[in-house]
């Protein structure tokens, strides 16, 4: 193998990253899964069972949600935030901020949907994660997201 | 542009291009879960295998970074960076182009929110670092260089 050929070099580093990057992952004390999963949908919300819960739900499920006037935390970027969305949603700045801001309002085992852009962003899906570490229980990760909501044409609000 | 091939502009250009790379890496390696998270965003990787490509591609900027400094495999380092910037470039403005909005997940991701969007200036930074890495590449004078080494 003549290391003085640039695409021999190129691939040389690829295979170690590929080594290290595998490597770190199985020593590492939180390791990731190998391949991303998504999130299951729940097919009947059952709210009043206390088992802890983290799963996605549909436009309809997020409506009744909606309706009965559960807690929406929407995930995205300030700017899209005060672009639209979802009427009375719960802003993220800033993790703990955020959680300052659920408490104030409701319990850890309270429900709480969290949403954002569109059905292939990961954001409302880490925040829930994030959320699920910090000790609350029931998680709903609405996947539609804005773009399903304010297609749906239901109610939503601009600014801060 | 000769003068652009030689000497001094060229090591600059390691210099910079290595110490973007390596400060890029960092966040990503300690975060794989949150940079997994912001390949997923772009939507461009199918099977799940955003979580592999999380692993892997932080290691090879940061090796990527240290060698093109150091001097060891230039022209394979100078390859890879290449080649990270034109997948950067293309996963960027397929972005902006559907207008989807996302974190930029470019060097920074484990504080989300902090507003490191994407962008057209995320684009020509972009071209930027590649125009500096075909510059490295295609160098006439070969300095600093230790492995192999420059005859």
């Amino acid at each position: 193998m003549n290391t003085r050929v640039p695409i021999v070099q190129a691939i040389l580093l690829v295979l170690i990253s590929i080594l290290i990057g595998i490597g770190s992952n199985i020593i590492s004390s939180k390791p990731i899964p190998w391949f991303a999963v998504e999130l299951a949908v729940v097919e009947n919300v059952d709210t009043k069972s206390e088992d802890p819960i983290l799963a996605a739900i549909t436009l309809e499920q997020a409506r009744d949600f909606f309706d009965e006037s559960v807690l929406f935390v929407d995930a995205r970027d300030e700017g899209y935030f005060e672009a639209g969305h979802i009427q009375g949603a719960m802003q993220n700045i800033f993790l703990m901020e955020l959680i300052f801001n659920i408490e104030e309002k409701q319990s850890k085992n309270t429900s709480l949907v969290i949403y954002c852009g569109d059905p292939g962003c990961g954001d409302s899906e880490q925040l829930a994660y994030d959320l699920k570490d910090l000790g609350f229980t029931k998680l709903y990760v609405f996947k539609g997201g804005w773009l399903e909501w304010s297609k749906a044409g239901y109610p939503s609000e601009v600014g801060k | 542009m000769n003068y652009l091939l030689n000497g001094p502009v060229i090591l600059l250009a390691r210099l910079i291009l290595g110490g973007i790379f390596i400060f890029a890496s960092l966040d990503k390696i300690s975060n794989p879960d949150a940079f997994a998270t912001a390949i997923g965003n772009y939507h461009v990787m199918p099977f799940g295998l955003e979580n592999l490509l999380a692993l892997i591609l932080p290691w090879l900027e940061l090796l990527s970074g240290i060698f093109i400094i150091a001097g060891i495999m230039v022209d394979g380092a100078a390859i890879m960076i290449i080649m990270m910037n034109m997948v950067f470039i293309i996963a960027i403005s397929q972005a902006l182009a559907r207008g989807i909005s996302i974190e930029c997940g470019c060097f920074s991701v484990s504080s989300p929110g902090e507003g490191d969007n994407i962008g057209l200036i995320t684009v020509i930074r972009d071209i930027g670092y590649l125009t500096l890495a075909f510059l490295v590449f295609y160098r006439q004078k070969y300095q600093f260089e230790f492995f192999p080494k420059s005859v």
